[in-house]
């Protein structure tokens, strides 16, 4: 039986290792969650190889003959045993739940210098804000690398929910209450931000781009990024960011989306605007009113909406 | 006018009652009288709804979702057992007629007939709701065999958005709250009885009216799909506010819980009203099998957290039709407080969805190993161990959706340790089996396979359970391949091997041996197929509920697709060998697997008031190998029975 646990130990091992479980950390969060992970699973191959042993070699040592109508042994307990199998497994879970604890309160210190990045979510879209920098707004979230960023964010509509997978953390948004999470991005990249929670019909498109930069390159596009505001804004990268083709499909944006009616060959501005700030004035036929939010009057700038009508309505093209 | 019941002849003694004068065909309680019944309700429930806007001036008076939700969810139920007949019984003790005779007429089944019926016997009861709870497993099973062509390859193939939504939605509503939950109901309604030597359940209508309300349940969830806007789509756990705002196919679930709910609670009475009282001469609590133990606990679960969630859904409903603010933030209500009460019910509810199976599991085991069950007062404590614990981790579905902080170390202890009662569960079923003489039946395969399974989904209830880890993984793949372990892996085989089980006892006759051993190897080796990889993708970065997905998990999709297509396909071997050796198995006899619990002491299927003798309970239920020992001796005495109870 020693045999056959030792093998299926050997194999849950080579299952655990081989197999790249968790997506390569970008995080100092997501490297304490792997050490808690590898913490668990270590105690629950133990727990599965034992568990498997007994039954793999119960069925083929104590199988009962064809003929044989006897009974086993009465054995009816053993104190020892009993007392044994419930504490051993009481003090390997308060192991790990320790080891939790602990892990769970340091990925909560976002360090001396905290980044402070504020989070809006609604039905289908993400939005950024960053209020040490004017309060700079952004579709797609761009990160220092080495920094604690403490994320504070609210939801307009539904429930949505934070998580970048190779950063471990995740947080619901939720309408009338801020949330705040914890992370310290610690390579450059590019990820995505996905959307967690089921929040509608377009919750499979409700994704935004990020990217981690080195702190100088950080530097550099906040500074960009504020001395523009007030300047031109790219329709195209607004389209892509804003999350507006999930729903939609646009040819030029190259999306095909299909929770909303498809934008292309629109040429009437006034009617593009007002689908834009109002979705419920008109509404295409085999479409649904009350999908689209109708919020985007007020989170765009008046110059991203006249950016966004002017690249829909092919004027920008 | 009193409601003394004055018989205008002296009682007739029991069997000479008059026959009831025939009513018409469509008086005749029956589905006729209920077709006409549940339309008629409806019409009153529509014209109480437009009186009283017209009464108010409410413009339009025709509002159809009110009409809809007074007239076809509320009144038209209700008309419908009426018309069936489940209170006559309690309308003319009303309404002060003479009560009707007892003749035993709704008693026992002698046609098919008779399962179209209301029935207040708890063997028809028993098949009623398994034969029932059958039919939804194949439509929430061919549900999921749609979602899963659909994710074979990313990108929308052959359903929209709303309706993939609409149908991963109903997938686990119609299992859990149309199987999973009534299932161990029905089989608890045919054998618990049967197994503590009682005649019938304590409250045999009542028990009939907690069948019929099942029906209307699945119905109103099925009928969503053709409510405007498609069904209910904000997955089964509903959550507020999305669940306030989706199309009126939404209420179809708010108020289906409440038909779904109301069942199991006046189920769960009966059981604790019946195990409590019923139980045979010298049928101690230390004596009764652990399945009866186990369905004692779940009742105690289902009476205390299941008035939980009817209050979160009729909440959620008030807040759509009366305008009022308990989870919507603009009106000052708070979103995450429908968490909250919806878990403090759904967390129990995945306890009520297993504790039964694992009473099953123990019968089983020890049946089939020869031998008495290892540590059976600490298995029965360990039943009580999770109950109470059971209700102190409801928070641990919380840890990202943005609670106090404070809660979620202490909630995670509290869910860590519900792995000791379960772990001693399993250790004692693996130390039942050492030594024994284990002979490898189709129930005792799906016993074996049950353990292995349900203990991979225990140990990914570790990893959720852990705070750090859970942040990672809520809300993925990982978190349906935990709950399919668990509800499939766990649940389901235990049903199964219950099934296999007890089919010799409700049926007379035995299944096909090979049928059910290829229907066990397909389940298990499709089951891990279909949901392992499935930890894998959520891990990586694949959340849940999606209809579309990232290119990079194409491959292990299509992987999990085809296999669970082969486990729906193994589920129809199932039912081919269930149907077929029900029409023309060979007779089982009363005791095939040589059992020593009560129902197996007598006939296959059981007499009509199940024991012809008192049994007098004079040991435990397990004592394989102990010579000369006995569970129950018959002491004679049928007709004292027949009177005490008739």
């Amino acid at each position: 039986m020693v045999a056959i646990g030792i093998v299926a130990a050997v194999l849950t091992t080579l299952v655990a290792v081989l197999i790249p479980w968790l997506p390569t950390s970008a995080s100092e969060e997501m490297d304490r969650i792997a050490f808690v992970y590898w913490f668990a699973t270590v105690i629950c191959i133990g727990i599965f190889a034992l568990v498997a042993a007994v039954i793999v070699y119960s069925v083929f040592a104590f199988r009962a003959q064809p003929e044989d109508d006897g009974d086993g042994p009465p054995i009816h307990g053993h104190t020892g045993l009993e007392i044994a199998w419930t504490a051993v497994p009481a003090l390997l879970v308060i192991a790990i739940g320790v080891v939790s604890a602990v892990v769970l309160s340091k990925n909560a210190d976002a360090g001396d210098n905290p980044l402070k990045v504020k989070v809006y979510a609604q039905q289908f879209a993400w939005r950024f804000e960053y209020p040490d920098a004017k309060g700079l707004k952004s579709y797609e979230l761009v990160l220092p690398v080495d920094r604690g960023i403490e994320f504070e964010m609210t939801a307009a509509d539904v429930i949505h929910s934070f998580w970048i997978p190779e950063m471990g953390q995740k947080q619901d948004l939720l309408p009338g209450v801020n949330t705040a999470i914890v992370i310290t991005p610690h390579r450059t990249g590019r990820f995505t931000l996905i959307c967690t929670e089921l929040c509608g019909l377009g919750h499979a498109t409700m994704r935004a781009p990020v990217r981690v930069l080195s702190q100088a390159d950080f530097e550099t596009w906040l500074a960009d990024r504020v001395g523009a505001t007030g300047g031109t804004v790219d329709g195209k990268a607004l389209f892509a960011s804003a999350g507006c083709g999930g729903c939609h499909t646009f040819k030029p944006a190259g999306s095909s989306g299909a929770v909303g009616p498809a934008v292309d060959g629109l040429t009437d501005a006034a009617s593009v605007r007002q689908s834009i700030v109002d979705p419920g004035a008109v509404v295409v036929s085999g479409f649904s009113d009350g999908v689209m939010p109708t919020t985007f009057g007020d989170s765009f700038s008046d110059e991203e909406i006249d950016a966004l009508v002017a690249f829909l309505t092919g004027s920008a093209r | 006018m009193t409601t003394v019941v004055d018989h205008e002849q002296p009682a007739p003694a029991h069997g000479q009652a008059a026959p009831p004068r025939r009513r018409g065909f469509l008086m005749r309680p029956g589905l006729v009288r209920s077709a006409w019944c549940a339309a008629l309700f409806f019409w009153i429930g529509m014209y109480i709804v437009v009186g009283l806007r017209w009464l108010a001036g409410w413009e339009p008076i025709y509002d159809w979702t009110l009409i809809v939700l007074v007239g076809g969810l509320i009144a038209a139920p209700i008309g419908f057992l009426t018309g069936l007949g489940a209170f006559d019984y309690w309308l003319h003790y009303l309404s002060g007629r003479p009560t009707l005779p007892e003749d035993h007429s709704g008693h026992g089944a002698h046609s098919w007939k008779d399962y179209f019926r209301v029935n207040t016997d708890h063997k028809v009861i028993g098949v009623q709701y398994t034969v029932t709870v059958f039919i939804f497993l194949i439509i929430g099973g061919l549900m999921a065999m749609i979602f899963r062509a659909e994710l074979a390859e990313p990108g929308l193939q052959f359903v929209d958005g709303q309706t993939f939504n609409g149908l991963v939605s109903m997938h686990a509503t119609l299992l859990i709250f149309t199987f999973l939950v009534p299932v161990f109901a029905g089989l608890g309604n045919y054998v618990i009885p049967l197994m503590i030597g009682a005649p019938d359940m304590a409250f045999p209508r009542l028990n009939a009216l907690s069948y019929w309300l099942l029906p209307i349940a699945g119905v109103m969830f099925l009928a969503s799909f053709l409510a405007p806007g498609g069904a209910f789509a904000a997955g089964w756990t509903g959550y507020a506010p999305l669940a306030t705002e989706q199309p009126v196919g939404s209420m179809f679930f708010n108020m289906g819980v409440q038909w779904a709910g109301a069942s199991s609670i006046l189920t769960a009475l009966n059981f604790l009203v019946t195990i409590i009282t019923m139980r045979a001469p010298g049928m101690t609590f230390w004596r009764m099998p652990l399945l009866v133990w186990a369905n004692f606990t779940t009742s105690l679960l289902v009476v205390l957290a299941t008035p939980f969630i009817a209050g979160s859904q009729f909440f959620v409903m008030f807040d759509r039709v009366m305008h009022t603010n308990f989870f919507v933030p603009e009106g000052g209500g708070y979103a995450l407080g429908y968490q909250h009460i919806f878990w403090f019910y759904s967390h129990p509810a995945v306890y009520i969805m297993v504790l039964p199976g694992f009473g099953i599991i123990s019968e089983v085991i020890a049946v089939f190993s020869r031998k008495p069950i290892f540590g059976y007062r600490l298995m029965a404590i360990s039943l009580v161990g999770i109950l109470v614990l059971g209700f102190s981790v409801w928070a641990h579905h919380l840890f990202v959706a943005g609670m106090a902080d404070w809660l979620r170390v202490p909630m995670m202890i509290t869910t860590l340790l519900i792995a000791v009662p379960t772990g001693v569960k399993v250790f004692s079923w693996l130390a039942t089996m050492w030594l024994g003489k284990i002979h490898l039946t189709t129930p005792m395969l799906f016993a074996l396979g049950f353990i292995s399974t349900f203990v991979l989904g225990g140990l990914s209830g570790i990893y959720l359970g852990a705070v750090p880890i859970d942040i990672h993984a809520s809300d993925t793949y990982f978190v349906v391949a935990h709950i399919h372990y668990v509800f499939f892996g766990g649940s389901l085989m235990t049903v199964f091997a219950g099934v296999y089980y007890w089919f010799p006892k409700m049926t007379g006759r035995m299944y096909n041996e090979r049928l059910g051993k290829l229907h066990f190897w397909l389940t298990f080796v499709a089951l891990n197929a279909t949901f392992f990889p499935m930890h894998w993708v959520g891990l990586l970065g694949m959340p849940r509920r999606v209809s579309d997905y990232e290119e990079r998990f194409a491959d292990v999709n299509m992987f999990i697709t085809v296999a669970s297509f082969v486990l729906g396909a193994s589920v129809f071997v199932f039912f081919y060998n269930m149907i077929v050796s029900w029409a023309r198995g060979p007779v089982a006899g009363d005791n095939p697997w040589r059992s020593m619990t009560l129902e197996w002491q007598v006939s296959s299927p059981p007499p009509i008031f199940n024991f012809d003798e008192i049994p007098t309970v004079v040991g435990g239920p397990y004592e394989y190998g102990v010579p000369g020992a006995k569970h129950a001796v018959m002491t004679g005495g049928a007709s004292t029975l027949q009177e005490a109870h008739v």
